[in-house]
C-alpha cells in the first residue's frame, strides 16, 4: 500500500512536470459490462491521457458496469466507484483509486488565501462566466473548487448571486427542497420545487454544504467573483434502509419561517405498515400531528378541526377530487411514482387557495434523463408497474407507472349474496420533462384513476379522475423566473342500475376545472424574495343527470342544471429577512370569485327560513352572465425568530376562503357526495387560523421537536337539515344550514432523523366544535349549541418507528392512539311501525371507545450489489398487530322487532401482508 | 344513495366485524308522547296508537298513554272523537270522511296536556295489483306492484301480516287431565298444525316520484329463505298499501335511516325526526310520529310449499326426540318387574317441573296400554307458537 502511495506521488511529481500544459477537460465514452478494474482502467486510459494509481487486491471483487457518453472524468469515475465504497482523486492526470477515503489531490483548505494575488492552485481552471452560450457546469465532486463568474485577479468588495439547479445525478431529476446552507455567513436557501435556488453571498472562496431530503449530504467548493451559475449533482442515498429523514433539510425545522409544514420523502412513507402492504401516501398524512380521521378506511382526513373537503389535494399542480380508490383503502396515488408530500397546515403559501384547511402537495418524480429504469411490485390485491428513461438523453425524459388491483378473487370468496361482486380500479400516470434550453423547461403531467364496482350484478358504480397539466418554466436571469400553468382536472362518478326494468337508471355526476397559473419567483436582494402571480379556475359542474336505462324504464330523464363559475385570485408575497434572526414572510391574496350563468336562482325572502314558501321570485341569467361576485382578500403572515442555533420560535395568521362544498350527510364522505359551488343563496366558506410555535434541533440536528399551537375559526360551512336529500335536489340551498367552527389545540413532535433507530413521536391535544347558527334555517342541532364534530379527538398519540440492523434488514413498528370519536347515541326507545326505534341525544354527545392499532413490518432488500440486473426487495408486515377491534361506529338497528347496539369494526384482526419489488 | 350501504356491508363482512355493543347507561328523563296510526278516511276503522318514550335501558317495552281524549277534526270544525280500547289504542269505526277536506289529530292526554298534528289532505291509496313471488337461489322474494292511472300518488308505504302453517315434530294422540292419561279428540284439540303471525317490523317504503308514469313495480316487500319453516308448507302474507304526501315518505324515509339503514361505513348521521304533530302548550316539546289520512288497499297472496322448489325446512327443534314412560320396568337381567306408574305418570300428566306431553300409547291393539311415548311440550304442542284455530281467511 505504501509502496504504490509512493509510487503515486512520485508518478504524481514527475506527470505534472511533463505534462504541466495540458490542462483542458477532455470528454471520454465507455460501455462497459462487468468488467474488472483492469479492463476500466486501460479502457480509459486508452481513451485519455490519464493515469491510474490503484491497489490491485483491493479492487478484485468490483465489477464496473458503465455506460457513458462525452463526459468528463469526473463523472466517469462517479458512476463507476458510485456506492461502492471506492473512491478517488485526480490530481491533473493522474488518478487515485481507493478503498473508504479519498485522496486528497488539491492542497489543504487555507493552504492558498482567497486575497492572494496569485490565482488559485487547482486543477480545473475553467473560466465560467456569465456568458449564456456557456454551458453551466454540473458540480459533482466535493474536492474541486469551483469558480463561479467572471474571474479578477483579486476578489472585488460586496455580493453575488449564484443559482442554480440541484439535480439528481443518477436521474438529472430536480431535487426539491434541499438546503445549501454556508456556514461563514450563516446563510441558506432551500431549492425550489424545480430544484432550482439563488443565494447571495460575499465575494470570495465559501463551502456550500448540500442537503437534500433522500441525498447524500455533501459540500462544494466555491470561488464567487460575479454573479454566476452552479448545478450541483447530488449522489442518492441508495440504500434506503440507512436513514429516514422527515425534514427535507435538518436545519429546516428551526430555520424556516413556515409553521404548520411538513414534507415526507416517499422513502418514509414506504417505511409505514398499511393494511394491504401497499404504501399510501394519505394514510402517513393521518400519522402527523394536528389530522385526523373519522376513521379507518375513509377517503377524506381532518386537518385541524376542518372538514374534509377543506384539503386542497394537487398532485404536480393538478387537484385530484377523489384521492382513494375502493372506498378509502387505497390512495389513488402510485408509491412508485410519488417523490415527496408536502403538508401545509398552518402557513399556506400565497399562491395556494380555495381550500380552508389545508393544501397537500403530492410531487412526482422525474423521469430518468440518463438511463431507462423501472420498478414492479407485487401485492396481495394489486401490482404496480413503472418505467422511466429518457427520451432525448439529458434533455427529455419520461416517466410512466400503473397500478391495478386483481381483488375479484377475494370478492369471490365471499357469501352467496355477494359472490357475483366485481371490484377493480387502475391508476395511470405519464409525466414528460422537457428541457429546452438553459432557461426554459416544459413538464407535462397526466393521471387518469378509475374505479369500478358491480354489487351482484345489480346496481354498477364508477368513479374516475382525469388530469393533465402543462408547465412551462422560465427563467428571465438570475433573480426571476416564472412558472405557467395550464391544465384540466376532471372527476365524475356513474351509478347505472338495470336490475328493475321500470325503474332502471343511469346517474352522473361530472365535475370539471380548467385552471391557469402564472407563479413568479423574484429574489430582489438577499432580504427580500418576491412571489406574486394569478391564479384562475374556471368551474363545470354537472350536479346530477338521471336518465332511463333500457326501453322498459320509466325513469323520467332529471338534470340538475349545470353550475360554472370562475374563481380568480392575484397575489403578492414577501420574505423579508429582516435580521439574520428575524424573517418574515407575508402576503397577500385577493380572490374574485364569479358564479355563472346560464342558471335560474331563487330569491328568498330575508329572515326567514330558506323555503318554497319564501321564495320571492325567480330569476333567469344567461350563459356566461355574471350571476353574483364575492370578492375577498386571504391574508398570509408568518415570522420566524432565531433564538440561538438550534431554537427558533414562529408565529402565523392566515385567512382562507372556500368556493367549492362537497355535499354529505353521511359521516365519512362516500364516494356518491356531490360538490357545489357558492351562489347568491351559498355563501363562501371562510377560515382563520392563528398559530404560535417553538423549534428546536439537538443532537448535531438529528432530533428535531416542536410545539405548535393553533386555534382558528371556520365560518359558513355547510351542515344538512335532518333526512336532506343532496343528490338531484334542485333547490339544494333549502336544505343546507350554514354553520360556524373553532378548533383550538396544540402539537407536540419530537423527530429523529438519523441513525439506525429513526421515526417520530406525535402527541396533539385538539378540540373542534361546530355550531349552527344561520338564523334562516329554521331548524337548529343541538338548539344551536357548540357540539363536537365526528373528527373530534381530543387526545392523539402517534409512534412511527424504523430501526435498521443492517443495511438489508429492518424492522418498523407504528403506534396509533386516540380518543374515540364522538357519536349520538340513542336516549329513549319507543315503538313504531312494529319495531322498537330509538330517539336521539343531542348530536355527538357521547364517544365511541378509544382507538389503539400497532402495525409491524420487515422490510427486506435483496443484496447491495450496485451492478445487477435487478434488485429487489421484500415487505412483510402485520396491520393492527394486537388485532384490537377498534370502533369504527356504534349503531342502534332494530333486528326482528328488537333495537339492539353493535359495534362495526374494520380491520379487526391482525392483518398479515407480504409485497415484493423489483427495480429494473 | 341507499347502495353505497350496501357496498359498504361487502367490506363490513370481509374486512371487518359487526359486535353487540351496549354503550353506557345514558340516563334521561325523555317521556315524549309517540303516535302511531293511519286515520282512514274510507269505511275501515281507524285506530291510533298512543305510547310514551322509555329509557333505552328499559326492557319493558309498554309506555302506553291511557286516558286520553283522541279526535279527528276536518279543517271545518267537524270532530269525529276515538274510542279508548285499552293498551294505548284509540279507534274509530269507518269515518268515511270527505276527500275534498283536511283533517287533523287532537289529544288531549290525561295530565291536561293538548297535541294537534298539521291538517293533513286525504291521500287514498290506489288498488294493489298484484302481490307476487319470485323463486331465487335461496329463497322467496315478495314484491308488491301498483299503479295509479291518475298520476298523483307517487309516494307508497307497505306493511304486512304473514301467517303460515307450523307442524308440531310429533303429533300427541293423548292428554293429560291433571289426574291421568287421556285420548284427544283430534278434530278439536289437534296440537299438531297451527298457524303462526308474524307482522311486518320494517318501514316498507316506494317511489314513482322519478318516473314519468306512477307506476310502481316489484317493490320488495319480505324475502323468505329456503330453510324457513314459514314456506315449509303453506304461507300466506296480507299486505296492506298505503298513500303518502310527499312530506310524510321524509318522515317515514328517515326514519328508516335512522333506525334501520346503519352499520355501513357512509352511515347518515342519526338525528332527531319531526313529525307533524306538535304540543300545542310547549311547541319545543318534542312529539314523534306523523298522522296521514286516506284510504288503505290490501291484497293476499298464499304460497303452497308445492308451488317451490324442493327445499327442506330447518326444524326449530331439532333436539326433540321421544321418551318412553313405561308403567312397568325389568332390570336388564332381572325377571321383577318395577312398578313405576306414579313416575311415569308424573311426567306424563304434568307434576314433573319439566314435563312431557303424551304422543303414544304403548301395548297390544286392544289391551290397556303399558305406557306412553312423550316428548316436551315444545316438540309436541305447537300453540306454544301460534294458534291451532284455522284462521277464517285460510283457504
Amino acid at each position: 500500500m505504501r509502496k504504490i502511495y509512493l509510487l503515486g506521488f512520485c508518478c504524481l511529481f514527475f506527470l505534472q512536470m511533463a505534462l504541466a500544459q495540458q490542462s483542458a477537460v477532455k470528454l471520454i465514452s465507455a460501455n462497459l459490462q462487468q468488467a474488472t478494474i483492469a479492463q476500466f482502467v486501460s479502457d480509459i486510459e486508452s481513451k485519455s491521457s490519464y493515469h491510474f494509481f490503484y491497489d490491485v487486491t483491493q479492487f478484485d471483487s468490483l465489477k464496473i458496469t458503465l455506460q457513458v457518453v462525452d463526459k468528463p472524468i469526473e463523472t466517469v469515475l462517479d458512476m463507476a466507484f458510485k456506492n461502492t465504497g471506492f473512491n478517488y482523486s485526480i490530481a491533473d492526470n493522474a488518478v487515485f483509486l481507493t478503498k473508504g477515503r479519498a485522496l486528497r489531490a488539491d492542497l489543504a483548505v487555507g493552504y492558498t488565501t482567497i486575497t492572494s494575488a496569485q490565482p488559485a492552485q487547482t486543477n480545473t481552471v475553467v473560466d465560467y462566466t456569465d456568458d449564456k452560450d456557456k454551458k453551466v457546469p454540473d458540480a459533482t465532486t466535493e474536492n474541486k473548487l469551483y469558480e463561479i463568474g467572471t474571474r479578477t485577479n483579486s476578489i472585488k468588495e460586496g455580493k453575488a448571486l449564484l443559482s442554480g439547479y440541484i439535480r439528481n445525478i443518477k436521474s438529472g431529476e430536480a431535487v426539491v427542497g434541499a438546503s445549501i446552507y454556508v456556514a461563514s455567513t450563516k446563510t441558506g436557501v432551500a431549492s425550489d420545487a424545480f430544484g432550482y435556488f439563488t443565494l447571495s453571498l460575499p465575494r470570495g472562496r465559501h463551502t456550500l454544504n448540500i442537503r437534500g431530503l433522500g441525498m447524500k449530504d455533501t459540500r462544494r467548493q466555491i470561488i464567487l467573483y460575479s454573479d454566476g451559475k452552479l448545478n450541483i449533482e447530488l449522489q442518492e442515498q441508495v440504500n434506503s434502509l440507512k436513514e429516514v429523514k422527515i425534514s427535507a433539510d435538518k436545519v429546516a425545522n428551526v430555520r424556516s419561517v413556515e409553521l404548520g409544514v411538513t414534507r415526507m420523502d416517499i422513502k418514509n412513507i414506504k417505511q409505514i405498515p398499511t393494511a394491504f402492504g401497499e404504501a399510501d401516501v394519505l394514510k402517513v398524512v393521518l400519522t402527523l400531528p394536528g389530522v385526523t380521521s373519522v376513521g379507518e378506511a375513509t377517503t377524506g382526513f381532518n386537518v385541524r378541526g376542518g372538514a374534509a373537503d377543506e384539503n386542497l389535494i394537487l398532485l404536480d399542480g393538478s387537484t385530484i377530487y377523489n384521492p382513494a380508490h375502493f372506498f378509502g383503502f387505497f390512495a389513488a396515488f402510485n408509491p412508485d411514482i410519488v417523490k415527496d408530500i408536502e403538508l401545509y397546515k398552518s402557513s399556506i403559501p400565497e399562491k395556494f387557495g380555495g381550500r380552508l384547511s389545508s393544501v397537500l402537495d403530492i410531487t412526482n418524480r422525474e423521469g430518468n434523463k440518463k438511463i431507462f429504469t423501472g420498478s414492479a411490485g407485487i401485492g396481495l390485491l394489486t401490482s404496480r408497474l413503472n418505467v422511466e428513461g429518457p427520451i432525448i438523453k439529458n434533455k427529455t425524459s419520461f416517466i410512466f407507472g400503473g397500478r391495478t388491483t386483481y381483488s375479484d378473487w377475494l370478492l369471490h370468496l365471499l357469501p352467496e349474496a355477494y359472490k357475483h361482486s366485481s371490484a377493480s380500479f387502475y391508476d395511470l400516470n405519464l409525466d414528460i420533462t422537457h428541457q429546452i434550453n438553459d432557461k426554459n423547461n416544459l413538464y407535462l403531467s397526466s393521471y387518469l384513476s378509475k374505479d369500478k364496482f358491480k354489487l351482484n350484478s345489480d346496481t354498477a358504480y364508477s368513479y374516475s379522475n382525469k388530469s393533465l397539466i402543462l408547465k412551462w418554466k422560465h427563467n428571465f436571469n438570475n433573480k426571476l423566473y416564472s412558472v405557467i400553468s395550464g391544465g384540466t382536472d376532471n372527476y365524475q362518478y356513474d351509478i347505472n342500475s338495470t336490475d328493475n326494468p321500470i325503474n332502471a337508471f343511469d346517474l352522473a355526476f361530472h365535475i370539471n376545472q380548467s385552471t391557469f397559473k402564472t407563479d413568479f419567483t423574484y429574489y430582489v436582494s438577499n432580504k427580500h424574495t418576491l412571489s406574486f402571480g394569478v391564479n384562475s379556475i374556471l368551474y363545470h359542474i354537472d350536479p346530477g343527470t338521471f336518465e332511463p336505462d333500457g326501453v322498459k324504464s320509466l325513469v323520467l330523464p332529471q338534470v340538475v342544471a349545470r353550475e360554472q363559475a370562475l374563481e380568480s385570485a392575484i397575489y403578492l408575497g414577501d420574505k423579508y429577512d429582516i435580521t439574520p434572526e428575524l424573517t418574515i414572510s407575508a402576503g397577500i391574496r385577493y380572490n374574485i370569485y364569479n358564479y355563472l350563468g346560464a342558471q335560474t336562482i331563487d330569491r328568498y325572502a330575508p329572515n326567514l327560513p330558506r323555503q318554497p314558501v319564501n321564495v320571492l321570485d325567480s330569476t333567469s341569467y344567461a350563459g356566461g352572465k355574471v350571476i353574483n361576485t364575492y370578492a375577498a382578500p386571504d391574508f398570509r403572515i408568518s415570522a420566524r425568530y432565531i433564538l440561538n442555533d438550534n431554537l427558533s420560535v414562529k408565529a402565523g395568521y392566515n385567512t382562507l376562503h372556500q368556493y367549492i362544498h362537497l355535499l354529505s350527510n353521511s359521516t365519512s364522505i362516500s364516494p356518491t357526495d356531490i360538490y357545489k359551488l357558492s351562489d347568491p343563496n351559498i355563501k363562501p366558506e371562510h377560515g382563520d387560523q392563528i398559530s404560535l410555535g417553538f423549534f428546536k434541533n439537538a443532537a448535531a440536528n438529528t432530533i428535531e421537536m416542536s410545539v405548535e399551537v393553533y386555534y382558528k375559526r371556520l365560518r359558513d360551512y355547510l351542515d344538512y337539515r335532518s333526512g336532506a336529500v343532496l343528490l338531484l335536489n334542485q333547490h339544494i340551498e333549502q336544505d343546507v344550514i350554514n354553520t360556524q367552527g373553532k378548533a383550538y389545540g396544540a402539537e407536540f413532535l419530537i423527530k429523529k432523523t438519523a441513525g439506525k433507530l429513526n421515526g417520530w413521536i406525535s402527541y396533539t391535544y385538539s378540540r373542534t366544535f361546530l355550531r349552527q347558527d344561520d338564523p334562516n334555517a329554521g331548524e337548529f342541532i343541538n338548539e344551536g349549541k357548540y357540539y363536537p364534530a365526528n373528527y373530534d379527538k381530543p387526545n392523539s398519540f402517534n409512534f412511527t418507528g424504523n430501526y435498521r440492523f443492517t443495511h438489508r434488514y429492518s424492522v418498523s413498528l407504528d403506534i396509533a392512539y386516540s380518543t374515540g370519536r364522538p357519536i349520538t347515541l340513542p336516549i329513549a326507545k319507543y315503538d313504531y311501525a312494529g319495531s322498537e326505534r330509538v330517539f336521539y341525544s343531542d348530536r355527538n354527545a357521547y364517544r365511541i371507545p378509544d382507538y389503539f392499532r400497532s402495525d409491524f413490518s420487515i422490510n427486506i432488500e435483496g443484496n447491495h450489489r450496485v451492478h445487477q440486473l435487478t434488485h429487489n426487495s421484500w415487505s412483510i408486515g402485520v396491520y393492527n398487530l394486537t388485532g384490537r377491534q377498534n370502533a369504527y361506529s356504534t349503531f342502534f338497528t332494530e333486528q326482528s322487532g328488537v333495537i339492539s347496539g353493535y359495534k362495526l369494526s374494520i380491520f379487526a384482526s391482525p392483518i398479515p401482508y407480504i409485497n415484493y419489488n423489483i427495480r429494473f | 344513495m341507499d347502495m353505497w350501504k350496501k357496498v359498504g356491508f361487502i367490506l363490513v363482512i370481509f374486512m371487518s366485524c359487526k359486535k353487540p355493543y351496549n354503550p353506557p347507561i345514558v340516563a334521561s328523563n325523555t317521556n315524549y308522547l309517540v303516535v302511531e296510526g293511519v286515520v282512514n278516511s274510507g269505511a275501515d276503522s281507524t285506530i291510533i296508537k298512543l305510547s310514551r318514550t322509555i329509557n333505552i335501558s328499559q326492557t319493558v317495552n309498554v309506555a302506553a298513554e291511557l286516558h286520553a281524549q283522541v279526535s279527528v277534526e276536518s279543517d271545518q270544525n267537524a270532530s269525529y272523537p276515538l274510542q279508548e280500547n285499552g293498551g294505548g289504542n284509540y279507534v274509530s269505526a269507518g269515518l268515511n270522511l270527505d276527500n275534498s277536506r283536511k283533517y287533523r289529530l287532537d289529544i288531549k292526554t290525561a295530565n291536561g296536556k293538548l297535541y294537534q298534528s298539521d291538517f293533513v289532505a286525504v291521500v287514498n291509496s290506489p288498488a294493489i295489483d298484484s302481490i307476487n313471488f319470485q323463486v331465487e337461489a335461496n329463497g322467496v322474494n315478495i314484491y308488491a306492484n301498483t299503479h295509479d292511472p291518475k298520476n298523483n300518488t307517487r309516494y307508497y308505504r307497505w306493511d304486512y301480516q304473514e301467517t303460515w302453517v307450523i307442524r308440531s315434530n310429533f303429533t300427541s294422540y293423548f292428554k293429560s287431565n291433571g289426574d291421568t292419561v287421556l285420548g284427544r279428540d283430534l278434530s278439536t284439540d289437534d296440537i299438531s298444525v297451527c298457524w303462526q303471525n308474524h307482522t311486518s317490523s320494517t318501514i316498507i317504503l316506494g317511489s314513482s316520484a322519478k318516473l314519468s308514469n306512477d307506476v310502481i313495480f316489484n317493490n320488495p316487500i319480505t324475502f323468505i329463505g329456503s330453510t324457513s319453516e314459514r314456506i315449509g308448507s303453506k304461507y300466506s302474507i296480507l299486505v296492506k298499501q298505503y298513500a303518502l304526501t310527499g312530506d310524510a315518505f321524509a318522515f317515514w324515509q328517515n326514519l328508516k335511516k335512522t333506525s334501520e339503514q346503519l352499520g355501513s361505513i357512509f352511515d347518515a348521521e342519526p338525528s332527531q325526526i319531526s313529525g307533524n304533530i306538535h304540543s300545542v302548550s310547549n311547541p319545543s316539546e318534542p312529539v314523534i310520529g306523523y298522522i296521514s289520512v286516506g284510504s288503505v288497499s290490501s291484497q293476499r297472496l298464499f304460497i303452497a310449499n308445492q308451488q317451490l322448489p324442493a327445499w327442506l325446512p330447518t326444524n326449530p327443534y331439532p333436539e326433540c326426540k321421544l321418551d318412553t314412560f313405561l308403567y312397568v320396568y325389568y332390570s336388564p337381567g332381572s325377571k321383577t318387574p318395577v312398578n313405576q306408574v306414579n313416575e311415569s305418570l308424573n311426567y306424563l300428566i304434568g307434576h314433573d317441573p319439566d314435563p312431557s306431553i303424551p304422543v303414544l300409547a304403548i301395548g297390544r291393539p286392544g289391551s290397556p296400554p303399558i305406557g306412553y311415548t312423550g316428548s316436551s311440550p315444545m316438540c309436541v304442542d305447537c300453540t306454544l307458537r301460534g294458534s291451532n284455530k284455522k284462521p277464517a281467511f285460510w283457504k
